[in-house]
């Protein structure tokens, strides 16, 4: 049986979706199957970023109205062999169409079947946030090194700890700017964990390429190379149980021929 | 018939005292009251302070309204105080819950609201929009960083103990201070203070260590060397 974890902030925009989609991959990368399950009725983003918008036939809300089964709703990536799946949301409802009752029912039947089920959580703290949270047993918290991210982060932290069916819940720092950060313009890593005194599964730089890959449909984490793909992909060796350090922020040194060729322009 | 005395006039250190008999009716001891003229040999005109002790009764508010009328009226003394050997549960647990300390471990995040009848001692923080609202004291062993309210409810007396006392918003009984820019600068480093109703009205923020001189009779610790 696996296990069911939420993915949520409280802000917009800090990057649960780009979390999420990222996540699930990187899982599905390591052999693991899992199921996305998009809550953001109304709102769906998951699967533009999976690049799976065209293939959705049927949805969340038609599962729970059984319309079709959950079966029929589950678009596979064909990226992955029989690894991701995903359950998208409604585009025509709203977050009212599903009670907290119905999520944990179809959230506790996907898990007999997949390893993972990765609950993306929308913004807020209603009835959205409510439905996603309902099945989960574990909680991860996206925030970013801006002090109203972390307010809010704390917020959701203070609702998942009175969540008696949730584990304590664990943060991940998204699109830290390293630069910004020894400036000391925004938050550092440190004070965000003492502030929010929860455990830390990792940071996440900011990355152009992010932004990139997912208007072409493709998580970051395809792409080796890059930085942030590197920083999900250590996230999920920690929520597998290897233990990573954290990696490091420091800006590159320019090698040797970035100098020689800095040389030539001038 | 030789009946009972029903009240009784005695001269105590703190003054005269009149007794009330506890085992009679209220009617019989208010008639007593008023028929019969206890407190003898002083002038009318004369300015006389009694206590009144009830012994086991308890009275209402509307029954003591009437034994003190009774009393003054017909035995032209001034009544000082009265006492009595009963309290009704509600009045007991009320003092209990006044004195009484609590202790909550864990962190008062951004929008919890933290309800407490006493002091409370809380291991760990308050954080930004986090609230704490005690009816008496508040300590805290870690930072405050939230909304702190003491003495909700009438306690002047109480104060705000924190390790780091960095609260954007203090209050004490409904006297509340707003942390600007300016008023941190109060306390130059925020760290071990107390903050606490001044005569003057206004909260005041200070050394933990003054806490002693400041509020002596908070501490409740007997004995030691």
């Amino acid at each position: 049986m696996g296990e069911a974890i939420v993915i949520t902030s409280g802000k917009g925009g800090v990057g649960k979706t780009t979390t999420s989609a990222n996540l699930g991959t990187a899982l599905a990368l390591q052999g693991r199957k899992v199921c996305l399950v998009d809550t953001d009725i109304g709102l769906r983003n998951l699967d533009v970023i999976l690049g799976l918008e065209n293939r959705i036939i049927y949805d969340l809300v038609d599962v729970v109205e059984g319309r079709c089964k959950v079966h029929q709703a589950l678009v596979k990536d064909k990226r992955f062999d029989e690894l991701l799946f995903l359950l998208p949301a409604a585009q025509t409802s709203d977050k009212t169409a599903v009670t907290p009752q119905q999520m944990k029912e179809l959230v506790d039947g996907l898990k007999q079947e997949f390893d993972f089920v990765l609950i993306d959580c929308p913004a807020g703290i209603e009835q959205g946030y409510k439905n996603a949270v309902a099945g989960a047993d574990k909680a991860i918290v996206v925030t970013t090194p801006e002090i109203s991210a972390v307010r809010d982060a704390d917020r959701i932290i203070g609702l998942l700890e009175q969540e008696p069916n949730v584990e304590a819940p664990k943060l991940i720092i998204n699109r830290i700017r390293p630069d910004m950060m020894d400036r000391g313009e925004t938050l550092d890593v440190n004070e965000i964990t003492t502030h929010l005194s929860i455990e830390l599964l990792g940071i996440i730089p900011d990355d152009e390429h992010v932004i990139a890959s997912s208007n072409k449909g493709e998580p970051i984490v395809m792409d080796p190379s890059s930085v942030a793909s590197k920083a999900y992909r250590n996230i999920v060796r920690r929520v597998l149980g290897e233990s990573v350090p954290l990696m490091t922020l420091d800006k590159q040194k320019p090698g040797f021929f970035a100098k020689l060729k800095a040389m030539f322009k001038k | 018939m030789a009946t009972k005395q029903l009240v009784t006039m005695k001269g105590t250190k703190e003054g005269l005292v009149l007794k009330l008999d506890d085992q009679c009716g209220f009617a019989d001891l208010l008639d007593a009251l008023q028929s019969t003229k206890v407190v003898t040999q002083h002038d009318d005109d004369e300015h006389l302070d009694v206590q009144i002790h009830l012994g086991n009764r308890y009275c209402t508010h509307e029954k003591l309204k009437q034994l003190l009328q009774a009393v003054e009226e017909t035995q032209h003394v001034t009544v000082s105080k009265i006492k009595s050997d009963v309290l009704t549960v509600e009045e007991s647990n009320q003092r209990v819950l006044k004195h009484q300390s609590s202790t909550y471990i864990g962190i008062v995040r951004s929008g919890q609201v933290l309800k407490i009848e006493g002091d409370v001692v809380i291991i760990g923080d308050v954080n930004p929009n986090g609230r704490v609202e005690a009816t008496g004291s508040i300590f805290v062993l870690g930072r405050v960083k939230g909304i702190v309210h003491a003495g909700k409810g009438g306690n002047r007396e109480a104060v705000i103990v924190a390790s780091w006392l960095e609260a954007t918003h203090l209050m004490v009984d409904d006297v509340i201070e707003i942390m600007t820019n300016e008023t941190t600068i109060l306390s130059e480093q925020p760290e071990m203070e107390c903050a606490y109703l001044h005569d003057n009205g206004h909260i005041v923020i200070d050394r933990l260590q003054n806490l002693r001189n400041i509020r002596p009779n908070l501490a409740t610790f007997k004995g030691g060397s």
